[in-house]
């Protein structure tokens, strides 16, 4: 791409931002609301179904005003739930709605899957808060080297094994873009590509296990969280690798956009480099393979796997003598912020979804889509696409807990294995974390970067990172060995 | 007012980082749990109940410190580019219309639960260890109680918003913000 026409695209970028947000929402959500009004029939003709559908576009019209999720589905659920259940003649506090809402909460409470969600992003926040992400950069790049475009490939390679590591994103991107941002800068690295695989390689912790977002998927679709581990480990390391291919390809092919380290930074003497090697990727390398290992082979339940990895995750730093108290304490609160989050926007989306079921709005739902007599390929063309555009303006898990599971009872009408469809989904939400305009990893990563990197930079070098993840799902659908050849192997 | 909202503030966060500590206990009992299986080959019936009782204590009640933290996932793509003015206006508006009658009907579904729990002293059915849960499920009309307190802070503040137009402090302005602290973290591991 040529100088001239980059800066028109950046300012192109910039002008849709000119164009204003709040223009966008209004027309939003007034289509939202006419979409609605147009679909129901006269007022006399009403059913149950259709006010499932009202519900449906509601909570897509809150989620656009900007109120926390978890509370407006946890009220929508409640009201329509409230005149769903309602029978003349019932008293205002015997409505089984309220039944409901605490048998689903309490379901949530005793979710034994979902315990391993605060312990998996405990051990990440350990592992943080401890910077032994410093450590892992720092031997990778030593070991790399030779290779062309070394920082970013060192870069992508420690945000794959701090992706197995934590399984949440926003910190890998904001503490790599702290760490490798101004070295690769420095070196002469073209903030395209150096900001692009930050925010790219940040992104990967949501496909590679112990992601959380698998999890949360797992138990929302009903599929062994194993199972979606071991489908999901063949994809991950291909994306990485696809990831470190680009960057060499790009660097050979355009030396002056990641020139090669100064010989006295690449010349250190081998034993050196191993060494590092030995203490700072060793550890965390065993810490995972433990983890992972042990949830594959079926010898520790998830849970049990992320109790011990965050045990693990805490001798570690602490032998690094990285883990002091206060940032002991902060990973607790961190973590119990971050998993109070979760579960609740959970225990308000079973809410929602049992008041939605009651309803029968997903009657409605399939009914349309199987009006449409799309082949198994269409459909999951056109889910992962409608996903792919959910993505940019909503976060992975509002996606994951109310729109996936709308998706969910169509699987198995398509003959679409459900494990295969949470991986492409995970591959997929990559994406909303890389595309504007709410390309968290774009913002975390601009919140670090220094003053003269701008967003539309950082968004230009995210395009090409993400038409590889769109290449990486077109694989997976032509070659589905590539997710089901572990599970096969493992559980068959 | 502010000194109210941030007693509030304080009873939020006082709460939730108590709780918080149920993961440090969480991952001890887990792994004793399987030390106990795996090397002396005696398994503990308590474990299991212990694990999600502390897993869901934690979320829970951590509910109301989240809040406070304005921590609960939004989405801002819109609400981000409003005037304060505008955004209290809705959230005030969200507030009354989905947060009080959701958190509401909780306590009250929640208060109903535990009392038919505590009137048989109801122990856990998953297991035969007998671990009491009676407990556990009156952290539901606690978690929705401390929700509703923090939820009336947050409603004055959008009502304090809309006269003065602009966001009155929350306590964690003054005590701690995430993203410095990282760059701090990193910065001072350089430095030494």
């Amino acid at each position: 791409m040529t100088p001239g026409r980059t800066d028109a695209l950046v300012s192109a970028i910039k002008r849709i931002n000119f164009l204003d947000v709040r223009t966008i929402g209004v027309i939003l959500l007034a289509l939202v609301i006419l979409l609605n009004v147009m679909l129901l029939p006269p007022p006399a003709q009403i059913t149950n179904q259709h006010l499932g559908m009202v519900m449906l576009g509601l909570i897509v019209i809150a989620i656009l005003l900007g109120f926390p999720i978890a509370f407006t589905l946890m009220g929508l659920g409640m009201l329509f739930g409230f005149f769903a259940f309602h029978r003349p003649g019932m008293g205002l506090t015997d409505n089984p709605v309220f039944d409901q809402m605490v048998l689903r909460t309490f379901g949530v409470m005793t979710a034994d899957v979902i315990i391993s969600v605060p312990l998996f992003i405990f051990m990440g926040y350990i592992v943080e808060r401890s910077n032994i992400i410093d450590r892992l950069f720092h031997a990778m790049q030593l070991a790399m080297g030779g290779t062309p475009g070394s920082l970013a490939v060192a870069t992508i390679a420690t945000c794959a094994v701090f992706a197995a590591a934590t399984g949440i994103i926003g910190a890998v991107v904001t503490l790599m873009g702290l760490l490798v941002l101004q070295p690769m800068l420095k070196a002469g690295y073209d903030t395209r590509l150096a900001t692009g695989s930050i925010a790219a390689g940040g992104c990967l912790g949501i496909l590679i296990p112990p992601s959380v977002m698998l999890i949360l998927y797992g138990a929302t679709a009903g599929v062994s969280v194993v199972q979606l581990y071991a489908a999901a480990m063949m994809p991950g390391l291909m994306l990485a690798m696809m990831y470190i291919g680009y960057v060499m390809a790009r660097a050979t092919l355009r030396p002056e956009q990641a020139p090669r380290l100064p010989l006295e930074q690449r010349n250190v003497p081998t034993w050196q480099v191993i060494k590092l090697l030995v203490t700072s990727v060793l550890p965390l390398a065993l810490l995972i393979l433990a983890v992972l290992g042990s949830i594959l082979a079926g010898v520790a339940t998830p849970t049990e796997a992320a109790a011990l990895g965050a045990m693990g995750a805490c001798v570690l730093a602490l032998s690094y003598r990285r883990l002091s108290w206060l940032r002991f304490k902060e990973s607790v609160f961190l973590t119990a912020r971050t998993t109070s989050m979760v579960c609740w926007l959970l225990v308000g989306s079973w809410l929602f979804s049992s008041t939605f079921a009651v309803l029968g709005g997903q009657h409605i739902i399939e009914s349309w889509v199987l009006s449409f007599d799309l082949s198994p390929v269409q459909f999951l063309i056109l889910s992962q696409i409608i996903i792919f555009l959910l993505g940019w303006p909503l976060e992975w898990t509002v996606i994951i807990v109310i729109f996936v599971p709308i998706f969910l009872p169509l699987l198995t009408h398509f003959g679409v294995d459900p494990i295969f469809f949470g991986i492409l989904v995970a591959l997929n939400l990559q994406t909303a974390f890389l595309s504007p305009p709410v390309a968290m990893a774009a913002f975390y990563l601009k919140g670090v970067a220094p003053p003269h990197v701008r967003l539309g930079q950082i968004f230009l070098g995210i395009i090409p990172f993400v038409m590889l993840i769109i290449v990486a799902m077109v694989l997976i659908y032509i070659f589905p060995q590539i997710v089901l050849w572990l599970p096969s192997v493992l559980y068959s | 007012m502010d000194r109210y909202l941030f007693w509030i503030d304080r009873v939020s966060a006082f709460s939730g980082k108590a709780v918080a500590w149920a993961i440090v206990a969480l991952t001890g009992v887990v792994c004793y749990d399987v030390g106990m299986r795996y090397f002396v080959n005696q398994p503990t019936q308590w474990a299991f109940d212990w694990s999600y009782i502390l897993y869901g204590t934690l979320f829970m009640v951590a509910g109301a410190y989240t809040l406070s933290r304005d921590g609960h996932v939004r989405g801002d793509l819109w609400y981000r580019a409003l005037q304060p003015r505008t955004q209290a206006g809705i959230d005030l508006a969200l507030y009354v219309l989905f947060f009080l009658p959701g958190i509401t009907a909780l306590i009250y579904a929640g208060i109903e639960f535990t009392k038919t729990s505590w009137a048989i002293r109801e122990v856990s059915s998953v297991t035969a260890s007998g671990t009491p849960i009676y407990p556990f499920k009156l952290m539901i009309p606690i978690a929705g109680a401390l929700l509703l307190l923090q939820g009336f802070a947050e409603m004055a503040r959008c009502i304090l918003c809309l006269r003065t137009g602009e966001w009155p402090r929350r306590l964690h302005d003054v005590e701690e913000a995430d993203i410095e602290q990282i760059r701090a973290l990193v910065e001072g591991e350089k430095k030494s």
